[in-house]
């Protein structure tokens, strides 16, 4: 097939729309700076979703979930083979990304006769400094985002730019504390959840146009049958090891 | 990929998949007639259960045959938020068993996404001491170590600290009061079970500042015996490393506080 390249890019732009397709209902994640470190938050229903990789690295995803569990387990075991035998200070997220997932990603992506992984990932890096944090999203084709303060992933692109832009209007910078994190959060994971229900053509409509109160009535619903997950890389927390997940009563805080 | 699907938490196995070399190879003729290289150990630590955990404490002198090395080693290493590994036997190995072990524990954290139970934490470093018996057999690699632990999940406070010390086979033992061991042990384990069975303030009862008193007593009689032991060093200001091991976790007492015990502990025995 590969020496009849209509017929590759065909395959290739059918295979692009089966996962996103298979995508675009994921819960969204949302990953935040604040003053004490970086969070990550979404609404599950069961199923964890937001996993230490090591010391200063933390993980989330939207996928099918034996996807999602091979691939934390191939960066979870590349990153601990390599801060054993060299030191826990080389893991960083730049190598685990570039050198280890993304082109894992592209490969699986391109190889039209395997099985390509239906994800999104996005990953979090604490660094020595507030200014060195990182958030890394990587695409299920192999392509990287960075960000620096704050970042999402969602099913589709129109869902992402719809949660971006709400987080563009509503946030004031890192300076804030975990609880306004989780607030800010949990109403940017209500836009995309929002979005998600929309038909496609509505989705990538600018105008998100929902208000607070419809937000907190979609977290409020999503509760129902759901749970609110959120992990934390606290610079505050004893030893090397920074992840932690927030226990129910510290959610609780942020809830409408 | 090779190694992703290893989904049983097992950093061992997952270090053998990558090639790294566990064990030192040896040549034939050393391992025929053994080393005749001078290998750095000696040691004392020592570990008492007090009312609020665990306190761990050892010397900081590594020898080689007659020779002081060094004035400044750290023998009781941090493993989790609740366990330490006090080392005494070849400091090369006790250090890589150490660093494995800590290792161990995360890795089995992050890829099942739970904490190792009490008893998978005992059989790791069980392993890790048998792994190494062709080492000890040849009298250069032997490792001892004292392990102590808290146990969240134990009924109340006063049993939640835990000591256990191994045996060069990788056989544990729970020590219920107190466990020492190196070469300046020998000196002080008959005053540790007085202490506990006729003290005043039995070991398990004392506060944190009456068993850093007892602890740094300890030390500076094993040092009055054995020449492998260091004693506190006042012009260099170099103290034992002393821990303790609570349900809030893993906490080193600082020089400062040390000193003042120091100062309580002469004060008393020059009165």
């Amino acid at each position: 097939m590969r020496d009849e390249p209509y017929r590759w890019i065909e395959a290739i732009q059918d295979r692009r729309d089966y996962i996103e397709d298979q995508l675009r209902v994921g819960s969204p994640v949302v990953g935040l700076a604040y003053d004490e470190g970086m969070v990550l938050l979404t609404i599950g229903r069961g199923q964890r979703k937001i996993f230490e990789v090591h010391d200063r690295i933390a993980l989330s995803a939207i996928g099918h979930p034996a996807d999602i569990e091979r691939l934390r387990m191939l960066v979870t075991d590349t990153a601990s083979v390599q801060g054993f035998q060299n030191a826990t200070e080389d893991v960083n997220l730049h190598r685990l990304t570039n050198f280890v997932l993304a082109h894992t990603f592209k490969q699986a992506f391109e190889s039209i006769v395997g099985e390509a992984y239906i994800i999104k990932m996005l990953l979090a890096e604490l660094g020595s400094t507030g200014d060195k944090n990182r958030f890394t999203c990587i695409n299920y084709d192999g392509n990287v985002r960075t960000d620096t303060t704050s970042t999402v992933i969602g099913g589709t692109e129109a869902i992402e730019t719809g949660m971006q832009n709400y987080l563009a209007t509503a946030s004031t910078g890192i300076d804030r504390d975990l609880t306004a994190a989780l607030q800010l959060g949990l109403e940017t994971w209500a836009v995309g959840k929002e979005l998600s229900s929309r038909e496609p053509e509505e989705a990538e409509s600018e105008e998100t146009q929902i208000d607070t109160t419809q937000m907190h009535e979609i977290i409020n619903v999503a509760r129902e049958d759901g749970e609110v997950e959120a992990g934390v890389l606290e610079t505050t927390q004893r030893g090397a090891s920074k992840f932690r997940l927030l226990t129910s009563q510290e959610i609780e805080t942020a809830l409408p | 990929m090779q190694g992703f699907m290893n989904h049983k938490g097992d950093f061992l196995n997952l270090l053998k998949q990558k090639n790294y070399p566990l064990k030192i190879e040896l040549p034939s003729e050393t391992r025929q007639h053994g080393a005749d290289i001078e290998i750095a150990h000696s040691t004392t630590v020592v570990a008492v259960r007090y009312r609020d955990g665990v306190m761990i404490a050892g010397d900081r002198r590594a020898t080689a045959g007659t020779s002081v090395i060094y004035d400044r080693a750290e023998k009781v290493l941090q493993i989790d938020r609740h366990s330490v590994l006090a080392i005494s036997g070849s400091p090369a190995i006790a250090y890589e068993i150490a660093r494995i072990l800590e290792h161990s524990f995360q890795y089995f954290r992050r890829s099942q996404l739970q904490e190792l139970s009490l008893e998978g934490k005992l059989r790791m470093l069980s392993r890790l001491i048998r792994e190494n018996l062709p080492m000890a057999l040849q009298g250069i690699g032997g490792v001892i170590p004292i392990f102590a632990l808290y146990d969240l999940n134990a009924a109340d406070d006063k049993n939640g600290g835990k000591i256990f010390f191994y045996d060069a086979l990788g056989a544990h033992f729970e020590n219920v009061n107190f466990a020492t061991t190196g070469s300046g042990s020998i000196w002080i384990r008959g005053v540790l079970r007085y202490l506990s069975r006729f003290g005043d303030t039995p070991l398990q009862e004392m506060d944190a500042r009456q068993a850093t008193v007892t602890i740094l007593r300890l030390l500076d009689t094993a040092s009055e015996y054995d020449a492998a032991t260091s004693g506190y060093n006042a012009r260099a200001q170099i103290f034992p490393n002393v821990k303790t091991v609570t349900r809030t976790g893993v906490e080193d007492i600082a020089d400062d506080e040390l000193e003042q015990c120091y100062a309580e502990a002469q004060s008393d025995a020059e009165g």
